[in-house]
């Protein structure tokens, strides 16, 4: 069984954000890019099945070489090898992303294709069912849990409704949630390994970007609390905050 | 010997500070008669509180207790574990929630000055939006600069760069006379005449009232990372750190703790603690200026963990992660805290922790009181909460008799803490709580200079009278 991770390169939540100039890109300079979250959850995914039923593991990420760093991490958790598909700039558009990646997983004949269900920066959630339009591929998005076997996969997502479970057969996509697992911390024994971790970098040409950022801007900044009382007294003061204030009602 | 806060005093208070500043409701007077320790037997209730806006009013408010011999005690966000701001007298409790400005970060100087009301949860962003750094981390960042001082708090991260006190440079104070006097200033060297301000630096509001401090900064270490490192037991994890120091390495910062209180402060957090594996694990944060400095030293620590039977050494390289580890480290205290009597912080020689730990666990089978055990392994402080209940197969369980043993616990503790070599509090001060055990720590002579200067800040006893020692 070959199981592909598809990680990508995110500003650490920890790290304060700038928008430079243009008032369309960040600033780069001062930012730590890290896996972004979701994508752990993929990769321990991953490496749950490399060691209970002996899975290939291959993290694919696009991005500069500044991406390797993300690269070097999956290696730590114990990806097995790795490859960037090289591009210079930041891509916001989810279907030329899509597009981009496709050349190369097409080529890759997995079982499975494993990736978180949105990257934190952009938040569109688009790539895992675009990759499953583009590969002809069945694509389970947003699973909390996760059982492989011969052929198939039984994957739980948790639905306004309830929990869905759905079968596919493989190969076949995986969107992954909070919750599949909790991703491991890497060994020091693998960030060592994964300094000398050998990168593969495919070149790919970015299509038509049918998609532009026009803007950027702060989120407004948030209000402090107010505490309006305790208990039932305080009920009426608060509809009232909440109706002329917030408008919220 | 006080007099009581009568109307006229109230009246006088009211045209300091405004009538939106004095509070006399007996119960919005209640969040001001107890700080975080967990018995009602030390509350005692102000009779008024005063929140004025700045150091004239608060000048103006010393004068008058002063002048009318009202006891006054200084709080900050109520976050001490002693009973420090307990206003054990009555009379006056001023808060500084009106004086919570950064006046100026100066980055020619790497300080910050600020009013002493500022909480550290504001403090810390503010000056790393700047790109400067502040080493100490005392657990709970509501904590406010001027009871941090008042404390001479310490927290995770000390190990290699010292406590509050090494990191304050000047402070504004209002004398117990109502003067106001600024002791240091912004020099990183000051030989000139007895340091008064440190002397004012943990004396827990009873010689001045802090109302403006200079506290010195420093450019962040570059890289920074976090190992989580699991053992089977405690006394390995611990007995590890000696041999690390012994290495010339001084991590910024070495924690211990049992895998079972990090699970129960990441539920509380709900946040994940890294590592399943073990029964006892050391959180080792190290810094540098390049990464592969962090890597040798990562690497130098790792090799002494494992071989002092370390299960494996696990990393945290990303902001984010050593974030959540920190918090669930610093989280233990909360997770705990509404099902415990007190949480002691003794502190040994580094190299005595072990054993003291050691024997700690040997108290909590004896007694049949469970003794959750945490702390600052590289400095020595020791966390032992004492617990009025357990944690038992995901449910708190009232400890049957916790009365009387609470007692015969704390005393056994504090023995230990003398027998190998220690002082009884290494960082929450003494405050009310710990007053007792004053005079089996220190030499009569130590108490008396203390009660002589503290007679010479404050001959009429008026500021937070009732605390350190009697």
């Amino acid at each position: 069984m070959k199981v592909v991770v598809c990680v990508r390169e995110v500003p650490d939540t920890e790290t304060y954000i700038k928008i430079d100039a243009s008032q369309k890109n960040i600033v780069d300079a001062n930012v730590t890019f890290v896996m972004n979250p979701y994508d752990e959850y993929a990769v321990e995914e991953a490496l749950k099945l490399q060691e209970s039923a002996g899975a290939e593991t291959v993290a694919v990420c696009p991005g500069s070489a500044r991406a390797d760093d993300v690269l070097r991490s999956a290696v730590a958790m114990g990806v097995q090898s790795v490859i960037r598909v090289n591009v210079a700039e930041p891509i916001w558009d989810g279907l030329t992303t899509a597009k981009l990646l496709a050349g190369t997983l097409k080529e890759m004949d997995f079982d499975l294709l494993i990736l978180g269900k949105e990257a934190i920066d952009d938040g569109t959630q688009q790539l895992g069912p675009m990759l499953g339009e583009l590969l002809d591929l069945p694509c389970i998005s947003l699973v909390t849990k996760l059982d492989v076997a011969d052929g198939s996969v039984t994957a739980e997502r948790e639905s306004g409704e309830g929990v869905e479970v759905i079968e596919a057969s493989t190969p076949c996509i995986i969107t992954a949630q909070k919750g599949l697992n909790e991703p491991r911390y890497p060994s020091l024994r693998g960030k060592m390994a994964a300094k000398k971790a050998i990168i593969e970098v495919k070149e790919a040409s970015v299509g038509n970007v049918q998609l532009e950022v026009t803007g950027m801007e702060y989120p407004p900044a948030r209000g402090k609390a107010t505490v309006v009382g305790e208990g039932v007294e305080a009920v009426p003061e608060l509809v009232r905050l909440l109706r002329e204030e917030a408008k919220a009602i | 010997m006080y007099n009581k806060v009568d109307a006229s005093i109230i009246e006088k208070l009211t045209e300091i500070v405004g009538k939106s500043n004095v509070v006399t409701d007996r119960e919005d007077l209640l969040d001001y008669s107890h700080d975080e320790y967990s018995l009602d037997d030390i509350a005692a209730y102000p009779d008024v509180v005063v929140k004025p806006q700045d150091v004239e009013a608060v000048s103006k408010i010393v004068k008058l207790c002063n002048a009318n011999k009202i006891p006054l005690t200084a709080r900050g966000s109520g976050t001490g574990l002693c009973g420090a701001c307990v206003p054990s007298f009555g009379g006056v409790v001023i808060t500084f929630e009106n004086m919570q400005h950064i006046i100026e970060i100066d980055a020619q100087n790497l300080t910050a000055t600020v009013e002493s009301g500022l909480m550290l949860m504001d403090f810390y962003p503010a000056i790393e939006q700047k790109g400067l750094f502040f080493p100490p981390h005392p657990g709970d960042e509501s904590a406010t600069v001027g009871g941090v001082i008042a404390t001479n708090a310490g927290g995770a991260r000390a190990v290699k760069y010292g406590v509050i006190r090494n990191f304050v440079t000047g402070i504004e104070v209002v004398l117990p006379n109502g003067e106001i006097v600024n002791f240091g200033g912004k020099f990183v060297k000051n030989s000139t005449g007895y340091s008064l301000m440190h002397l004012m630096i943990g004396s827990e509001g009873t010689l001045g009232i802090i109302t403006k401090a200079t506290i010195a900064l420093m450019a962040p270490p570059k890289e920074i990372m976090t190992l989580v490192v699991p053992y089977e037991n405690l006394h390995d994890a611990i007995s590890t750190v000696p041999a690390i120091i012994e290495k010339k390495i001084l991590p910024m910062a070495v924690e211990f703790l049992e895998r079972e209180t990090a699970v129960l402060s990441g539920e509380h957090l709900n946040k994940t603690w890294p590592c399943a594996q073990g029964k006892a694990h050391l959180m080792i944060i190290v810094d540098g200026s390049r990464e592969e400095e962090v890597m040798n030293l990562a690497e130098t620590i790792s090799e002494v963990c494992l071989a002092n039977n370390a299960l494996d050494v696990f990393i945290a390289d990303t902001k984010s992660k050593q974030k959540d580890i920190l918090d669930i480290r610093s989280g233990i205290y909360e997770a705990m805290r509404n099902y415990m009597l007190e949480i002691l912080d003794i502190t040994v020689p580094r190299s005595q922790i072990a054993h003291f730990v050691d024997a700690v666990n040997e108290v909590a089978v004896k007694s049949g009181m469970w003794l959750p055990t945490y702390g600052h392994a590289a400095d020595g402080n020791v966390h032992t909460h004492l617990m009025r209940y357990q944690w038992q197969d995901g449910k708190w369980i009232e400890i049957e008799n916790w009365e009387e043993k609470y007692q015969t616990v704390r005393k056994e503790l504090h023995d230990l803490g003398k027998k190998y070599k220690g002082i009884c509090s290494g960082e929450h001060g003494i405050g009310i709580v710990k007053k007792e055990y004053l005079k089996s720590f220190l030499e009569p002579e130590q108490i008396e200079l203390m009660r002589g200067i503290k007679k010479t800040f404050d001959p009429n006893t008026i500021l937070n009278p009732g605390k350190i020692f009697d």
